[in-house]
């Protein structure tokens, strides 16, 4: 119906008007307008933009290498202050690494846990979810009680319990922060479905004999999506805060990886002499961790028109 | 109600099980010999070895070692710390009222900035305070802690010397005796002119970095929950029975408002106890948190197993009391499940 109008549409231009009055707008510039019409939501996804390109073109646009140390220029201030130079400009810290070029490559690395982070509790967490409120109360009450133990343990404290008993890598910070995330997804998941499965067209799905499995995943979840999206993408900056605090303490990606939150912890000693070196990892976690987040109130007014009441 | 109260106490038990098993198990999976990793000495002798492994019941059925390991802790056993061969137990009650004295002023600081400025910015929507607010709790609830401690102390600290950098008291000017463990009162106690105003000086900071997420959150909350209670028909009823609007805000609107408020503050333990891991460590600050990452740079499992295991127990049982207070002052709750 509404493709034979288009086609109608078409084949007389001078109706064109009437045609876009009739044709639905597709669902992406649905949410488009929608999105757009959040400010902040736009000036965030622009920010993020420029983050994730820096993250997937570092090895462009990085001055230098960030493991490379200049023995000569160690703690070399920034261009703005005196004796800066165009050479480092954001300075060089304890070791002789170029800031900027440690800044840049640490965006690929604190991006790549935050999405590594969201896409795996992502998907364990909308299978878990779906086999707890689909699969009957044994499984469901299981996995229930796992979900509450892990969230009754302190997020931080939870990593720290995994990282001490994996050891301190880049690959177990995302192991123990996916840990740590996970029963938000799972509860999220669980819920919706159970507020799906008692609606009409599910049972009217059953009825044509629909199997388990394809109404699971092509019935149930996607009508569960879009609290999922909005859930996913503020994951990513809880994430990203979760790691750098890892690494902050030592218990996350291992020196020389450029991470953000483990430059801080090297950082310390010289609060007092080259502050910069302090200032710059941390408003470089504040920028991107603002930027998703504005981004993921955006998603949610423009997904989720519920909640868009305040 | 009886039913509620036990029901929802007996749902921790599984809770706490699950946390023994946990504990117990992670501790097996630290690689390397499990006697080596628990006693902490490297390099043994075959005899000692097998001394230790007898010693620990390591050459017990596993089932039974768990058995012996929950037998213990029902029995406040939860081993020696090996850094100081203290009782991990002990340990924790020494450095927790720390962790809870900070905890206490980073919340209090929390909702005394955060309640009022989100009751504001909701009656006055759009204004300039109002963005100013939702800006400042973005910042708040995006901000790495760590980094934010490190500024405060580079700027107030360092550069402007107004507070102290880091400890709970200035130990060189005050030494007194500690019987609650909590600084501001037993600076109080003590009768030391002063102490009492240090160990404030030295809270300042701390709370304000762990007060900093839960106020963007708080904040945030107060203002779309006063925003939705300013719409109901008991306020347009009181605005229209000519009350003060003083009155119609602070009394008839804010009181409702609070209830999401307070669901909030009493789930943020969990958050809070995390938070004062990283805050204790920048500043220094002897409790259980700081405790923690110095367990796992002493290699110290049995302080690391314990404290995660009486850290958890702390916040289960918080949010367990939250859930009965709720549930003796809102019936919905008690008959939902």
């Amino acid at each position: 119906m509404a493709a034979d109008i288009a086609a109608a549409a078409e084949a007389s231009p001078p109706d064109d008007s009437v045609a876009e009055v009739l044709a639905q707008p597709s669902p992406l510039a649905a949410f488009w307008a929608a999105f757009r019409e959040n400010k902040g939501a736009v000036f965030g996804l622009t920010v993020f933009g420029l983050v994730l390109l820096l993250a997937l073109t570092a090895h462009v646009v990085a001055p230098y290498s960030p493991v490379v140390q200049f023995r000569e220029a160690v703690r070399a201030p920034p261009v703005w202050e005196a004796g800066g130079s165009w050479r480092f400009v954001l300075g060089t810290d304890g070791d002789g690494h170029d800031m900027l070029s440690r800044l840049i490559y640490g965006s690929r690395v604190s991006l790549f846990i935050g999405f590594s982070v969201m896409s795996v509790s992502f998907v364990i967490g909308a299978i878990l979810g779906l086999l707890a409120a689909m699969t009957g109360p044994v499984v469901d009450v299981a996995v229930t009680r796992l979900m509450d133990l892990i969230m009754a343990v302190p997020s931080l404290v939870l990593a720290i319990l995994v990282v001490a008993v994996l050891g301190p890598s880049l690959a177990n910070t995302i192991v123990a922060v996916t840990i740590v995330y996970l029963p938000r997804y799972v509860r999220l998941v669980r819920a919706s479905a159970l507020g799906e499965l008692n609606k009409d067209y599910v049972t009217a799905a059953r009825v044509a004999g629909v199997g388990p499995l394809r109404l699971a995943w092509s019935t149930v979840l996607p009508n569960c999506l879009a609290p999922l999206i909005v859930m996913a993408a503020l994951g990513v900056s809880d994430a990203i805060l979760e790691a750098a605090g890892l690494g902050f303490l030592g218990l996350g990606a291992q020196p020389p990886t450029p991470e953000w939150g483990s430059m801080l912890a090297d950082s310390r000693e010289f609060i007092r002499s080259d502050p910069w070196i302090v200032t710059l990892p941390g408003l470089a976690i504040l920028v991107t961790v603002i930027a998703i987040n504005l981004t993921g109130d955006g998603l949610r007014d423009a997904l989720d028109p519920k909640m868009r009441r305040s | 109600m009886l039913i509620y109260f036990v029901r929802r106490v007996a749902l921790t038990v599984p809770t706490f099980l699950a946390l023994m098993f946990l504990t117990f198990v992670a501790i097996r999976l630290v690689p390397g010999d499990p006697v080596e990793v628990r006693v902490g000495e490297h390099g043994m002798s075959p005899e000692r070895l097998a001394f230790f492994r007898h010693e620990l019941g390591l050459d017990q059925p596993v089932w039974k070692q768990f058995f012996d390991y929950v037998w213990k802790l029902m029995h406040g056993d939860f081993g020696v710390s090996l850094a100081t061969q203290q009782k991990v137990l002990s340990e924790f009650f020494t450095l927790f009222p720390a962790t809870l004295e900070l905890a206490f002023f980073a919340m209090l600081f929390a909702v005394a900035v955060g309640v009022p400025a989100g009751a504001i910015a909701a009656v006055k929507r759009g204004s300039l305070f109002d963005q100013a607010l939702m800006t400042v709790s973005l910042f708040g609830y995006s901000m790495p802690i760590f980094w934010w401690g490190l500024l405060l102390i580079m700027f107030v600290s360092v550069r402007l010397g107004l507070l102290p950098v880091s400890g709970r008291i200035d130990l060189i000017n005050y030494y007194f005796d500690q019987p609650t463990g909590f600084m501001t009162v037993d600076a109080l106690m003590s009768g030391q002119p002063g102490a009492f105003i240090d160990a404030l000086r030295h809270l300042v900071l701390p709370a304000i970095v762990l007060g900093t997420v839960p106020l963007g959150v708080i904040a945030r909350m107060t203002r779309s929950s006063m925003l939705e209670v300013l719409s109901e028909d008991y306020v347009r009823t009181a605005r229209a029975k000519g009350l003060p609007p003083s009155r119609v805000i602070g009394v008839h609107a804010l009181r409702n408002a609070l209830l999401p408020v307070v669901t909030v503050i009493g789930l943020s333990v969990s958050g809070l106890m995390a938070g004062a891991v990283l805050t204790e460590t920048i500043f220094s600050w002897p409790g259980v948190g700081k405790w923690l990452i110095e367990s796992i740079g002493r290699r110290d499992y049995p302080a690391l197993q314990g404290g995660v295991m009486l850290v958890s127990a702390v916040v289960i049982s918080v949010n367990l009391l939250v859930d009965l207070i709720y549930g003796a002052i809102d019936p919905r709750i008690r008959h939902g499940r």
